[in-house]
């Protein structure tokens, strides 16, 4: 992630407000032509729609974050070579997002290896269901699932360690490594918080495959949504100690900003215990409007929606993150740190709860074509969240904020 | 403003906006006052219909190819084949030993519900007004676009329909023809009505008809809105409440979107003298026979609410009814007698775990 560059004087914010607009209308574009139900291509099942999506910004955080552009050097373009880059590394990030979905899990996971990673491997198998759309929804939902965890070490890892322990390596034994690194912790995560889920998508369950969800004693639900919103709730503090907070206070853990080990595996730990916490507050809050729930209760009802809806929340709050820290210059910017923390972290609680105002308003009926209200089991906000996040990345790391942010030795976007 | 009101004023912005007056905002306040609407002898429902359509795939690859769960159902040319529709006729018997009757949907399929509706007598007691009213439990394609069935022997009926309508289904209630386009662009017939609804209907919400949350259709018989997004694009649902003396709360649903036992914690918090006894109906599980942890949930949660007589069927999924069977919920079983109709569902089982077509319940 970017440190923060702009001087408060230099910034435009009317500039950031169109920028934000702009990505907003993209998004509204992109989501017309792939999710709306009324659209062309309406992938919003949701979750074939979903997992494509997630792999998406999994594909953009592999070429920024893991790989930092490798084998490419990052320079400072002209505006022309900034849309020439920006339209390459979209491409490459499309067909990277491909590569993974069909031919590394449709195409060689799924065929030779777990057959839920695959729906034609589902299908082949025969069992209760066992048809192309639902094979692919539990497909995707695997698939989706183990980017999720994907993404959490990815970010988390990118803060903590860095390029720690690879730091004096050339650039090639960096990424690779970090690369197996991830993937390594990647695999330990969703075989301990998804897999388990996934085996029992089936009827009968996959009992010999995979245990019984560990966390239903206590969550009141078997649904790996409880994983999912405990990783969303984690990685908003992640990103937004990164992102608000300036690093802060993992880089008192390491020398100037570089990673070590005692900052990786305390911005893992703390992180984790701080998605903790939130995931219970959030689900307070949740039992106060809408009261308890109970093993069995569906909608609002459903201990899994209030799992899944934690981590919904977490979205609307770390596209708050992402907007205020590339569009807003980080607002505000004052001596004091700790002050600009405070206020940041609250301008994105704000942002966070409009976001969540919007997307359950009656707007949302005409430009997502979703149907009125709150929780419905084939609605899925993080669809939206994520694909306006990535498009973010897209404009930020790809285009260098092009066109509104000029890129010639000039540091503003104005 | 203080914090807790503050706190609702943030909900009732965004989610009330949505969920008009329910959950969010009104289920603490309505707990405070338990509502009493009276008591029933007893109630029967014969299932008239519960085959909404007859093959899953062929459904199924309607629904996908158009776009799936959150597409507009009246934008997909659904194959008329294999539609069905569901119904029930509810007979309440009063404290007194009178016989009232409610007709709880109306299919889809007109010459299916036709062929129904003969075999069941139920156009001679729409003529003669013995069926009192219709509730429509929710506008989805297989309970509502059936509705000339229903009209054509009692244009006049009084009809409890969720308020949370969209255009096309008052045009269908006002009569009207609705087609939907293929892929190549030609159009195909989706629903018709040719007799506009003359009668009174009551556009149930939430708040209820003495805002207490529920519509009193007699004594000890109520309807309860659940202002639920729907898949399909369709929102909100009605369910029928039953209050059997000496027995206890019976539910009677369409397809219980908002799920079972949502509805009997709804009636443990707001209704006096709440005891859990039965239910009957869709209870909208695993539609496609699909399994998902979560309905191992609904089995263990389905036990624990203590209910005594689980009549299911439509979109219950027959897995989730014999594996709930199994595992000592007191599922109705249903008979044979399905066998005998001209068409049947393909997912149908030996086991019995539906109340299915001709079979009855009496609670």
């Amino acid at each position: 992630m970017k440190a923060n560059t702009f001087s408060e004087n230099r910034f435009n914010y009317l500039l950031g407000l169109a920028s934000t607009v702009g990505v907003f209308c993209i998004v509204w574009f992109l989501w017309y032509v792939f999710m709306h139900p009324d659209g062309i291509l309406r992938l919003y099942t949701p979750m074939y729609g979903f997992s494509l999506v997630v792999v998406f910004f999994s594909a953009l955080l592999l070429i920024k974050d893991i790989f930092e552009f490798y084998p490419f050097t990052i320079s400072n373009p002209s505006d022309q070579n900034v849309l020439t880059r920006g339209i390459l590394s979209t491409i490459a990030a499309v067909l990277i997002m491909s590569f993974l979905f069909y031919i590394v899990f449709w195409g060689f996971f799924g065929k030779f290896g777990i057959t839920y990673f695959s729906p034609y491997s589902i299908i082949a198998a025969g069992s209760q269901g066992a048809e192309i759309w639902n094979a692919r929804e539990i497909s995707s939902k695997a698939i989706l699932y183990f980017f999720t965890a994907f993404l959490w070490i990815t970010i988390t890892w990118n803060i903590g360690f860095g390029r720690w322990p690879w730091h004096r390596c050339d650039r090639g034994v960096l990424v690779w490594s970090r690369l197996f690194t991830i993937l390594f912790f990647v695999i330990i995560a969703y075989t301990v918080l998804f897999h388990p889920n996934v085996c029992h998508l089936f009827y009968p369950a996959q009992v010999n495959a995979g245990v019984e969800s560990w966390w239903m004693s206590f969550a009141d639900t078997g649904s790996a949504f409880f994983s999912l919103g405990l990783l969303l709730c984690a990685l908003f503090w992640a990103i937004t100690s990164d992102l608000l907070w300036e690093g802060y206070p993992w880089r008192f853990l390491a020398k100037k900003d570089e990673g070590s080990l005692l900052k990786g595996v305390g911005t893992f730990i703390v992180t984790t215990v701080l998605g903790i916490i939130m995931l219970m507050v959030l689900l307070k809050i949740m039992n106060y409007f809408w009261d308890e729930p109970f093993m069995g209760g569906q909608y609002t009802d459903g201990p899994d929606f209030r799992f899944l809806h934690a981590g919904e929340i977490s979205g609307f709050l770390i596209l708050s993150v992402f907007i205020l820290k590339n569009y807003f210059n980080n607002f505000p910017n004052t001596k004091f740190l700790a002050l600009n923390a405070v206020i940041r972290t609250l301008i994105v609680i704000g942002g966070g709860v409009l976001f969540h105002l919007f997307y359950y308003s009656n707007a949302t009926v005409l430009i997502l074509g979703k149907v009125p209200g709150i929780a419905q089991p084939a609605d899925a906000p993080l669809v939206w969240i994520i694909l306006f996040l990535s498009m973010i990345v897209v404009h930020i790391d790809f285009f260098d904020g092009w066109p509104l942010k000029k890129s010639k030795g000039n540091d503003s976007n104005g | 403003m203080k914090r807790r009101a503050f706190l609702k004023s943030l909900a009732a912005t965004g989610v009330a906006a949505s969920v008009t007056g329910s959950g969010v905002l009104t289920r603490e306040a309505e707990a405070k006052k338990k509502v009493d609407f009276g008591e029933v002898k007893s109630v029967k429902v014969d299932v008239l219909s519960e085959t909404s359509w007859f093959d899953n795939t062929k459904f199924k690859k309607n629904l996908v190819d158009y776009g799936g769960a959150m597409t507009n159902q009246y934008t997909i040319p659904w194959d008329w084949d294999n539609a069905g529709g569901y119904m029930a006729l509810v007979t309440v018997t009063e404290l007194d030993g009178k016989e009232r009757k409610i007709l709880l949907d109306t299919g889809w399929n007109n010459e299916w519900v036709d062929y129904i509706y003969e075999m069941n007598n139920i156009p001679a007691m729409l003529k003669s007004g013995e069926i009192e009213c219709m509730v429509i439990s929710h506008y989805h394609l297989d309970h509502y676009w059936g509705i000339e069935s229903t009209l054509k022997h009692n244009p006049d009926i009084t009809i409890y329909g969720p308020a949370t309508h969209f255009p096309e289904d008052m045009q269908l209630l006002k009569g009207a023809h609705l087609t939907a386009k293929d892929k190549k662009g030609k159009e195909h017939h989706i629903c018709k009505n040719d007799v506009p609804h003359t009668g009174k209907l009551v556009e149930c919400n939430p708040k209820g008809d003495k805002g207490d949350g529920i519509y009193r259709l007699m004594p000890g018989v109520a309807v309860r809105n659940f202002d639920v997004p729907i898949l399909l694009r369709v929102r909100g649902e009605n369910v029928l409440y039953f209050n059997v003396k000496d027995k206890g709360t019976v539910t009677v649903t369409g397809c219980c979107h908002p799920g079972v036992l949502s509805l009997f914690s709804y009636a443990r918090k707001n209704f006096k003298g709440y005891q859990p006894y039965g239910c009957y109906g869709g209870l909208h599980i695993t539609l496609f026979e699909t399994w998902d942890p979560k309905f191992d949930d609904i089995i263990r949660g389905v036990k624990s609410f203590k209910i005594q007589k689980l009549a299911c069927n439509h979109c219950t999924g027959w897995i989730w009814a014999e594996k709930a069977a199994a595992a000592g919920v007191p599922v109705v079983k249903g008979t044979d007698k399905y066998k005998t109709y001209k068409k049947q569902s393909t997912v149908a089982t030996a086991s019995n775990a539906f109340l299915t077509n001709g079979d009855f319940i009496v609670f």
